[in-house]
């Protein structure tokens, strides 16, 4: 199982439990570190505005195919797999419904929080973890800048941006896809469906399906630094980052997805 | 006195790298640092920039106690020391105009018309002035090391760190690149620390001064007064002094490692 562990500087193997304990409690509060450092960076000066923007780029605008396909075919397929159902209960009508609710609550967050994950989480563990491995990162601390506001912080500010429109994007592009496959392969009207998935779409659906992305982005951009910024033993230690930042970020999506639901449908109701 | 390492131990998770070190590295003078690989050469560089931290002891750099500022304190401190690094650590993103004006451009002291003229100083300096387009990709081993070089200089710092500037190079470009450190010595006056593999580049660095008016190397006639070699074995120092006790240094290990 993939853990916050830093790939280095493995415990004694004297005390196996405890080490792995304390391996993993140090890694934990290393990954905290980070992650509150980054927060605060972005009220501190220097601001690098213009790297936040090439992270925006190359985060959101690089993940727009994977994110389209993603979506668009989650709501066809989720069309596909619901009307025998909903037919058996003469409740066909209600795909739009369905297809918007398990969209906008779930199936849009968290599949764009996967794929993302598994995009750039990857890519930014690689990409810091051979900078640090080169030396880049030293040289850039003996030239006078903070590698945690010119990496991390444009990093971590342009994935939580960029994941909010990027599930947007994907919830709308699943009801496109949920749309065409009930209106060409069901034969629904298509005034209905957009009809009865728009209308059921509640403040708490709208808060889920909002504020998850939020978070999605935090965790991939934080855990996709972390591992890079700890990556050590050369080529291979960036090798081992990159693989366990997508492991470690994808199961945190689906961990934190329960927690926030079970938090947030307390909070605004089902 | 520029550079004081005091009592200084450092280890990674449970090994040790330096054990009770301590050594002087006085205004103008170069000390070249030697010892087998692992011996924690380059641990010690980057405990000078307080780039690490030791877990005893205390490093002292012009003036302030290195080892106990933090993080945001030394950025300030590192503008007066140049470092280069084993690999040269360029940033491969940027071309080499972007890798040497880097500093000046983060800084935002300079106009653009200034850090343009800064970076030219630099690679001229270096003979590089043709290469200022290029990206790191397209520059030689040797190339590589003299950007980074430049890089180091952009600052004028008053000391420079050296970490194996011949590592991996052959004999004719490792040649050119101890031309490069000795001239910057001689006409920068910088104080330098040199870690090196190679014993050949310390000696040179002892018996060789820069002819400005020949623009090469000749021997030098003053002695090696400004060069001392430190050489770290098991962790510690066993040997700090001239390059004549060096070679007249009864130690059994010294004596191996002298004959390679």
């Amino acid at each position: 199982m993939a853990t916050l562990a830093p790939p280095q500087d493995r415990p004694p193997r004297s005390w196996p439990f405890l080490g792995w304990v304390r391996g993993h409690l140090e890694g934990l509060g290393a990954f905290s570190q980070l992650t509150g450092a980054a927060f605060r960076n972005m009220f501190a000066r220097p601001f690098y505005g213009g790297d936040v923007f090439l992270q925006m780029d190359s985060i959101g605008v690089g993940s727009l195919p994977i994110v389209i396909l993603t979506g668009f075919f989650t709501g066809a397929v989720m069309a596909l797999q619901l009307a025998d159902t909903l037919a058996q209960y003469g409740q066909i009508e209600r795909t739009g419904q369905l297809v918007a609710l398990s969209l906008v609550r779930e199936l849009g967050p968290v599949l764009t929080g996967l794929m993302v994950a598994g995009r750039n989480a990857a890519g930014m563990a690689s990409e810091l973890g051979s900078m640090v491995v080169t030396e880049q990162v030293d040289a850039m601390r003996a030239l006078g800048t903070d590698p945690m506001k010119k990496l991390v912080t444009p990093r971590l500010l342009a994935t939580v941006v960029m994941m909010f429109f990027l599930v947007i994007l994907a919830d709308l592009c699943g009801l496109l896809g949920g749309f065409l496959y009930a209106t060409l392969s069901l034969g629904l009207d298509a005034r209905q469906y957009w009809y009865t998935a728009l209308q059921s779409l509640g403040s708490s659906d709208l808060s889920q399906g909002l504020i998850k992305p939020v978070i999605f982005g935090v965790i991939v951009a934080a855990v996709g630094c972390y591992y890079g910024m700890s990556a050590r033993g050369g080529t291979r230690g960036v090798g081992r980052a990159t693989t366990t930042s997508v492991v470690s970020a994808s199961v945190l999506i689906i961990l934190t997805d329960f927690l926030i639901s079970r938090v947030l449908i307390g909070f605004f109701g089902s | 006195m520029e550079i004081a390492f005091d009592a200084v131990s450092i280890g990674f998770a449970t090994v040790p790298v330096l054990e009770d070190i301590s050594f002087r590295v006085h205004r103008g003078e170069t000390k070249v640092m030697l010892g087998e690989s692992g011996a924690g050469k380059s641990v010690a560089l980057k405990l000078a920039l307080g780039l690490l931290r030791p877990d005893a002891g205390k490093v002292e750099v012009l003036g302030e106690t290195v080892s106990a500022m933090p993080e945001s304190d030394l950025y300030e401190l590192r503008r007066r020391i140049g470092i280069v690094f084993q690999e040269s650590a360029l940033f491969d993103w940027l071309s080499v105009r972007g890798n040497v004006a880097y500093r000046l451009e983060e800084e935002g002291r300079l106009d653009a018309a200034a850090i343009e003229a800064r970076v030219r100083v630099c690679l001229e300096a270096v003979e590089l002035e043709d290469a200022i387009d290029k990206m790191p990709a397209e520059l030689s081993g040797g190339m590589r090391r003299r950007v980074s070089i430049a890089r180091a200089l952009a600052t004028e710092p008053e000391i420079m760190l050296y970490d194996s500037p011949t590592g991996g190079l052959d004999p004719i470009t490792a040649t050119n690149i101890m031309q490069q450190i000795i001239k910057l010595r001689d006409v920068n006056r910088v104080t330098a620390l040199l870690v090196s593999h190679r014993l050949q580049d310390g000696f040179l660095m002892a018996t060789q001064r820069w002819d400005p008016e020949h623009n090469a190397l000749r021997p030098a006639t003053d002695g090696d007064a400004s060069t001392s070699f430190l050489v770290l074995h098991n962790h510690r120092v066993v040997f700090d002094g001239s390059a004549r006790h060096l070679l007249a240094a009864a130690d059994p290990y010294l004596q191996r490692f002298l004959k390679g």
